[in-house]
């Protein structure tokens, strides 16, 4: 009698289809994902349990601290930050080219002194933080210029919320000179930014 | 993976057919590929929304009188880089003694507990950051209070006071 062979089946799949929504899943993810904004320094911001998302209907100033203690800001509403550059500009007495406000609208952040305003802005931003341009905002007794530039985007949008993202090991005496600068145009809400943190279980 | 070849032999003879190259390509390396990223963006994605707590200061403007605060019901908290200071009752009294703790959740926390299990509703909070004191320090004992669930609670800025009273206490 002959032995009974087992049938072989083909162990091989046809990976088509899983391979095309494999793709087409990543395609997605990468189209809808959105850029981090180039960040002028790393900032680590402390964690907290809240877990309110931040409010970005009315649109944002978000003022950044560095570890440093270096001071950055920027406006996610286009036009108030239109109206910063020229009230600013017109303040320091430097008259505005076309590339200068294409620059200063294609960047994120500003973080430089408004006697700087010039030459850093006939850059284009992605060359700034090669270039070292990227020395803070001043904000101290003498000249506090961050007050002046949250000034101009509320003056163009008063609906603008103020969200401070401080670096967790920059000095709290910078975050309390920004809160002081704040209070004294009379902001007195402000957005903590913080990472996520799991709740304690009590 | 091996692909059985089922086609036989058939050396021998025939006519000379021109040798049909397979179309099937082993897709299981792009595959394993695709998800791989896929799970890479899914994951950075989610984990990069930054939360945000929300901070509110008193008006500097505004010269309504507010509700006084019994020195005896609130704590004076002062944070350092790595431990915190803090003291019941009214800066400069012989009665109110500086103690240390940490950041841990067996640290403030419970003192935090402790207090307001004992005062109750009136439990008032008074934050002074001292010159050392980061800022990731002052958010943490803001958390502390929302962990609590104390909602009275105020940032103040240290005083010569409260400064000599931790010189004071060596610790």
């Amino acid at each position: 009698m002959p032995k009974v062979k087992a049938k072989r089946q083909s162990v091989s799949l046809d990976m088509t289809a899983m391979c095309d929504v494999a793709f087409l899943l990543l395609t997605f993810f990468m189209l809808t994902a959105k850029f981090r904004p180039e960040e002028a320094v790393t900032i680590t911001p402390p964690t907290s349990i809240s877990e309110k998302p931040l409010p970005s209907e009315k649109g944002v100033i978000t003022i950044s601290v560095a570890p440093d203690g270096k001071i950055f800001m920027g406006v996610d509403d286009k036009e108030a930050q239109q109206m910063m550059l020229e009230r600013m500009a017109n303040r320091v007495g430097v008259p505005i080219t076309a590339t200068m406000q294409k620059n200063f609208m294609a960047s994120e952040i500003v973080g430089y002194p408004a006697g700087a305003l010039k030459q850093v802005l006939e850059e284009k931003p992605s060359a700034w933080k090669a270039k070292g341009y990227y020395q803070g905002i001043p904000c101290d007794s003498v000249t506090n210029e961050l007050f002046l530039w949250v000034t101009y985007a509320k003056l163009a949008n008063p609906a603008l919320q103020v969200a401070i993202k401080g670096d967790g090991n920059s000095n709290y005496k910078v975050f309390n000179q920004v809160v002081g600068t704040l209070q004294s145009q009379n902001i007195n809400v402000f957005q903590l930014i913080t990472g996520p943190e799991n709740k304690p279980r009590n | 993976m091996a692909e059985i070849d089922q086609s036989g032999g058939g050396k021998k003879g025939g006519k000379k057919r021109s040798k049909k190259a397979s179309t099937k390509i082993d897709m299981t390396p792009m595959v394993d590929l695709g998800f791989l990223l896929i799970t890479f963006f899914m994951l950075t994605t989610t984990l990069a929304k930054p939360v945000t707590m929300q901070l509110s200061m008193p008006d500097k403007t505004e010269t309504k009188e507010t509700s006084p605060v019994k020195a005896s019901e609130t704590l004076t908290v002062l944070p350092d880089e790595n431990k915190v200071y803090y003291y019941q009752g009214k800066p400069g009294d012989a009665a109110a003694v500086v103690q240390v703790t940490d950041y841990s959740d067996q640290g403030i926390r419970q003192v935090l507990f402790r207090l307001k299990k004992q005062i109750g509703q009136n439990f008032t909070i008074v934050i002074k950051a001292t010159k050392g004191a980061k800022y990731k320090n002052m958010v943490d004992l803001l958390d502390e209070c929302a962990i609590t669930d104390n909602k009275r609670y105020a940032l103040l800025e240290i005083t010569p006071i409260d400064e000599e009273m931790v010189k004071k206490s060596g610790k």
